[in-house]
């Protein structure tokens, strides 16, 4: 699998984009706003106005809207048992594709975000906003390095999955055509996966105690966090965007 | 100095992994150490800074045992790590936050840290892939990115734990290649190997067996004495000719010398 | 239906796997440019060449794995199945072992790993039974084993169990992608002997058809019957072992192959005594034959010029 044909949540794309530019905490905040409004959307125009919102920051980070697309296809199975869910037991399939669509307005700026962040900074900029926490005892550092190797191992995960699923292809296995074998060989698949992401986890322990990372107290920081004028700037556009989307949401009840 | 004395370790009670072991290397020197799949050299090397603590015995590097927690991060900084697997030591995402990584933790000023990682980089010969992500080196690159990020650091010793194992013999002659400029550079270099060739370029050898270590010496005092198969080994092609052909030493030291050399232009 | 396939397999065992004018694309680049070649059957090919050069999408190309390319693959003079949308399908008869063998067990005992493929192509359990004890031994595992989990085995272990739980389903062409990296000397010379008694096995109508990758020709010269030699997406030569080592080494330094040893030595007694050497074959043991016959004669003027 070449990882340049899609765009998986979690993994950077170097660009020269404006939202490449933006502090992490910008666009984290930004972030945790928006989904705030789309849980809170109720009717269609406001779903428009929000998949226009989505539309426009994906234009922004200069990636092209097809390896977004490419890198849903993970999430298909999951996707596809919501929407099964609710028509079997939920209201119908109205209320299916409207989870479907709610999912897209919620995985779509996350790639976004992962996508224009380097995970370190990323990391950094959850430290930093959840800084008084750690006054509360809260092991904040530890908590934000998890996020950063959370991130890294996303692809080897699905080259794993991938790994896994070539040798037992291979080796004869079929996949039925039927809506539940997916989910059958996904759980055959786990208990491997598990295993070699445990051994590889192992590995990395060893390679991150080897490089002297102790309590995580008192590191220092190579890329200090500045919020800088485009930050207000973006900041303004993302508080005045989502008025509007919400606005239209209440006005037009459709 | 570090010294291993009567070392014990093993993963399950009952199944001894390493015995008995007593050396000590000096600062500067160039060691492999050597055995077949299993015989616990892979565990000597997580022994060396403490990834592994010494059942019984005491591994220490300059009078300070390497597993005491206090001075961890000292010992980590001064005694660098290199795994087999290039895959799996990539923490970040990133060649120049790899490298940032270490330097983070050992409390390098940030100031400082730009200088440092151009540094690295130029030592092994990757300064154009600063901005690299790990999905576009390959093996040998992620390797050097490894070692770079270790050279950060300014350790005075590095331990490669068959970091030449998975790559291909032309990655493998660089990375070799590499660990000499690094021991010219004053850098004491220990390497776990199963590559006899690789055995050539070091100073000393020490081999293990099935947890015991059988030999400390010369190289060529090794190749000249030890039933090297019988370790999971074989004998460089220039000893197996030596061998051959003993009643014409003259053509096969020749030989030795010039494959030797030859093989180091590369 | 299993019946048909194992007919099918005897047809092409006699016919071989052709590949004409196949080039593979991927991301708008080719990784594989215009490979025309031809598979013997009962011959263990090597297929050689530097990381990068197009050996395992070879590989996976031949297994079916890669579901579009250009050009002809013919399975006994037939081309490759495909599905409606004309993508080629994975073909059922060919054995391969990935890269890394002991990273793609995936079944929770030593004996579900091993049947899996027999399980898939809907074999009896009894001689499912027979095939597993008839295959233990060969592969130097021992029955115990069985009802374990593989987690438990040793790293030497779990390569031959993963290589053995491909075996057993007598693929009519096995192909095995570096299965000897990393492994110590000795290990990997106890893993190519295995593959080999299994490749010329009596009993069997035939020797069995091996492709072999490797990036170290020293590794499998004295174990090939022809050598591929892949260089940037291209086939650069299609040799015995023979041909390719003793007459044309100047492709394989042009590869960016290191020669094997014996063969450096070869061309330095050459360069030293001033003869051209032509020992019997590639194998080390032929060539230091050779030198030793040459040096035998005193070479007095030569070995005062060179010491």
């Amino acid at each position: 699998m070449n990882p340049s044909d899609r765009l998986i949540v979690g993994q950077f794309l170097e660009r020269k984009s404006s939202l490449h530019i933006l502090d992490p905490r910008t666009k984290l905040i930004g972030f945790l706003l928006f989904m705030i409004v789309v849980m809170l959307l109720d009717t269609k125009s406001g779903y428009i106005a929000a998949t226009l919102f989505v539309f426009i920051v994906l234009q922004l980070s200069r990636i092209p809207l097809t390896l977004y697309i490419r890198g849903l296809m993970p999430l298909l199975p999951v996707v596809l048992l919501t929407l099964l869910y609710h028509l079997l037991w939920g209201q119908g399939i109205g209320e299916g594709i409207r989870i479907f669509w709610r999912i897209l307005l919620m995985v779509l700026p996350a790639s976004a975000l992962t996508a224009t962040t380097r995970p370190l900074q990323m990391a950094q900029g959850i430290e930093t906003l959840l800084k008084p926490l750690s006054k509360l005892r809260v092991p904040v550092e530890q908590f934000a390095l998890m996020i950063v190797i959370a991130i890294r191992f996303i692809p080897t995960i699905l080259e794993d999955i991938q790994r896994i699923r070539l040798a037992r292809k291979a080796r004869g296995f079929q996949s039925k055509r039927n809506l539940l074998s997916p989910m059958i060989e996904f759980i055959q698949i786990l208990v491997p996966l598990l295993i070699s992401t445990v051994r590889r986890a192992d590995q990395l322990t060893l390679a991150i105690e080897a490089r002297a990372y102790g309590d995580g107290r008192g590191r220092t920081v190579f890329r200090r966090l500045l919020f800088k004028k485009p930050d207000a700037l973006a900041t303004l556009l993302i508080v005045l965007s989502l008025s509007i989307i919400f606005a239209i949401d209440m006005l037009f009840p459709y | 100095m570090l010294v291993f004395d009567h070392v014990q370790f093993y993963y399950r009670r009952g199944q001894s992994v390493l015995n008995e072991i007593n050396f000590s290397i000096e600062q500067g020197e160039f060691v492999s150490v050597v055995g077949g799949n299993g015989s616990g050299k892979s565990t000597l090397a997580k022994l060396m800074n403490g990834l592994l603590v010494a059942k019984q015995g005491s591994v220490k590097l300059d009078s300070i045992e390497v597993s005491d927690p206090a001075y961890t991060p000292h010992i980590r900084q001064k005694i660098g790590l290199i795994f087999q697997n290039p895959e799996d030591q990539f923490i970040t995402t990133n060649v120049t936050d790899e490298i940032v990584f270490g330097l983070e933790n050992i409390r390098v000023p940030a100031e400082e840290m730009q200088e440092r990682v151009d540094q690295a980089l130029q030592v092994v010969g990757m300064t154009s892939f600063a901005q690299a992500s790990p999905h576009e080196l390959s093996g040998g690159q992620k390797q050097k990115i490894a070692i770079a990020a270790i050279l950060a650091m300014r350790p005075k010793w590095i331990v490669f734990d068959e970091a030449t194992s998975m790559l291909d013999p032309a990655s493998r002659f660089e990375l070799i290649q590499l660990m000499q400029s690094l021991h010219q550079r004053g850098i004491t270099i220990i390497q776990i190997t199963h590559h006899m060739d690789e055995v050539l370029v070091s100073e000393r050898v020490l081999l293990l067996d099935q947890g015991c270590l059988i030999f400390d010496g010369r190289p060529d005092h090794f190749f000249k004495t030890l039933p090297l198969e019988s370790y999971g080994l074989e004998a460089p092609f220039a000893l197996r000719i030596h061998k051959r052909l003993d009643w014409r030493g003259e053509l096969a030291a020749d030989w030795k010398g010039r494959a030797a050399s030859q093989w180091l232009n590369r | 239906m299993v019946k048909s396939i194992k007919k099918e397999t005897t047809a092409e065992t006699r016919v071989g796997w052709e590949l004409h004018d196949v080039s593979v694309q991927r991301s708008g680049r080719d990784v594989l440019q215009r490979i025309n070649l031809t598979l013997t059957p009962g011959a263990w090919t090597s297929l050689i060449g530097k990381t990068g050069a197009g050996k395992s999408t070879l590989a996976s190309l031949l297994k079916g794995l890669i579901p579009r390319f250009t050009g002809q693959y013919l399975i006994g003079s037939q081309p490759i199945a495909t599905d409606r949308k004309g993508k080629s399908l994975v073909v059922p008869e060919i054995g391969f072992v990935f890269q890394y063998p002991e990273h793609q067990i995936f079944e929770t005992t030593v004996e579900r790993e091993l049947s899996f493929a027999l399980r898939m192509r809907g074999d009896s359990m009894s001689d499912i039974q027979k095939q597993i004890q008839n295959l233990l031994p060969k592969v130097g595992l021992s029955e115990d084993l069985l009802p374990q989990s593989p987690l438990l085995l040793s790293g030497g272990q779990k390569r031959r169990l993963a290589i053995a739980s491909v075996l057993i389903a007598n693929p009519s062409l096995l192909i095995l992608d570096e299965p000897t990296a990393a492994l110590d000397p000795v290990s990997r010379r106890q893993l190519l002997d295995l593959l080999q008694d299994w490749q010329q096995e009596k009993g069997t109508e035939q020797k069995r058809t091996v492709l072999f990758i490797s990036h170290r020709i020293e590794d499998v010269a004295e174990y090939s019957d022809r050598i591929l030699l892949l260089h940037e997406r291209k086939l650069l030569a299609h040799q015995t072992a023979n041909e390719l080592l003793l007459d044309h080494s100047e492709l394989l330094i042009q590869s960016g192959i290191p020669l094997p040893e014996s063969i450096q030595l070869l061309r330095l007694t050459e360069q030293l005594s001033g003869m051209t050497l032509h020992p019997a074959s590639c194998r080390e043991a032929d060539v230091l034959r050779e030198v030793e016959q040459i040096w035998q004669i005193p070479q007095e003027g030569a070995k005062h010029e060179s010491f």
